[in-house]
C-alpha cells in the first residue's frame, strides 16, 4: 500500500435534488443556497450546479411530515450540484442533505469530472434520432404489443394459479407426495 | 441493415440521468425500457442507459409505469 494514513481521496460526487413544491418560489434560491453551503461547509470544492427549476414530477411523491402524516407532492423544484470532496466526508454530506427539511428526495452519484450534461443539446440530439430512424419516436408509437401479451399469459396462467393460501398448500403437498 | 449505436455517433461518453428527453426514446409507452435488439445500442451504453433510467425513476423525472 502506497498510501499513507494522511492521504485522503477525493472524489467527485454528484448530488440531485427535489425541493417540495411546498416552498415559496422566492425561498426556493436560499434553500439551494443552504444546501450548497451544508456541502462546501464539509471543504468540497464546487464543480458545477444548476439551481433549482420547477419540475412536473412523473409520479406522486410523498413524504411524512414531523405530525406523521403523509404530504403528496405532484411537482418539485429539481436542482443539482456536482462537487469534489474527500470519501471520508461524504457519508455525512449525505446525511445531511437527507434530513435537510425542504428536501423531498435526494440522489447522491458518483460522477465525472467532465461534464456530462447534455442540456438543451439533448433536446435536438433526440430529434436528430427520431428523423434518423425514419418513424416516430419509440415513445410516440402505436401501443406496444406488450399488453396483449401480458394479458395472454394471465389467461393461460389463470387456471392453474391457485387462489387462496389453503390451495396453495395442497397443490405444494401434492407435489411432495408425487415426489 | 445494421443499426449504429446512438451513443456512439453522438459522440456521447457518458449517460446522464438529467437528459430526460434522450432517455425518454428508450422508453415505450408503457415507461419501460426497449431491448438493445430493438434500438441496436451496443452493450455498454445498454448498461449505463439502464443506470440513467433508474436514477431519473427515482427523482421522478421519468416514469416507473405510465397509462
Amino acid at each position: 500500500m502506497d498510501e499513507t494514513q494522511n492521504d485522503v481521496r477525493m472524489n467527485v460526487y454528484e448530488i440531485g435534488y427535489l425541493i417540495a413544491s411546498s416552498v415559496p418560489e422566492e425561498k426556493v434560491a436560499s434553500e439551494a443556497e443552504a444546501i450548497k453551503s451544508i456541502i462546501t461547509k464539509a471543504g468540497a470544492s464546487v464543480i458545477a450546479e444548476e439551481m433549482p427549476h420547477s419540475e412536473r414530477l412523473a409520479y406522486t411523491m410523498r413524504k411524512k411530515t414531523v405530525s406523521g402524516s403523509y404530504e403528496k407532492y405532484d411537482s418539485a423544484y429539481f436542482g443539482w450540484i456536482k462537487f469534489e470532496v474527500g470519501s471520508h466526508v461524504i457519508e455525512s454530506i449525505k446525511k445531511s442533505v437527507e434530513v435537510y427539511p425542504a428536501v423531498l428526495r435526494m440522489l447522491m452519484i458518483s460522477a465525472l469530472r467532465e461534464n456530462t450534461y447534455l442540456g438543451k443539446r439533448a433536446s435536438a440530439i433526440a430529434a436528430e434520432f427520431s428523423s434518423n430512424v425514419g418513424r416516430k419516436s419509440f415513445a410516440e408509437k402505436a401501443p406496444f404489443t406488450l399488453t396483449s401479451r401480458v394479458a395472454e399469459t394471465s389467461k393461460d396462467a389463470a387456471p392453474a394459479a391457485p387462489a387462496t393460501v389453503e390451495e396453495m398448500d395442497k397443490s405444494i403437498d401434492a407435489m411432495v407426495k408425487e415426489a | 441493415m445494421k443499426k449504429q449505436c446512438y451513443f456512439s455517433q453522438h459522440n456521447i461518453n457518458q449517460i446522464d440521468y438529467k437528459d430526460t428527453e434522450v432517455l425518454k426514446k428508450f422508453i415505450n409507452p408503457h415507461g419501460r425500457m426497449i431491448s438493445r435488439k430493438r434500438t441496436g445500442i451496443s452493450a455498454k451504453y445498454q448498461r449505463q442507459l439502464a443506470t440513467a433510467v433508474k436514477r431519473a425513476r427515482f427523482l421522478g423525472l421519468l416514469p416507473y409505469v405510465a397509462r
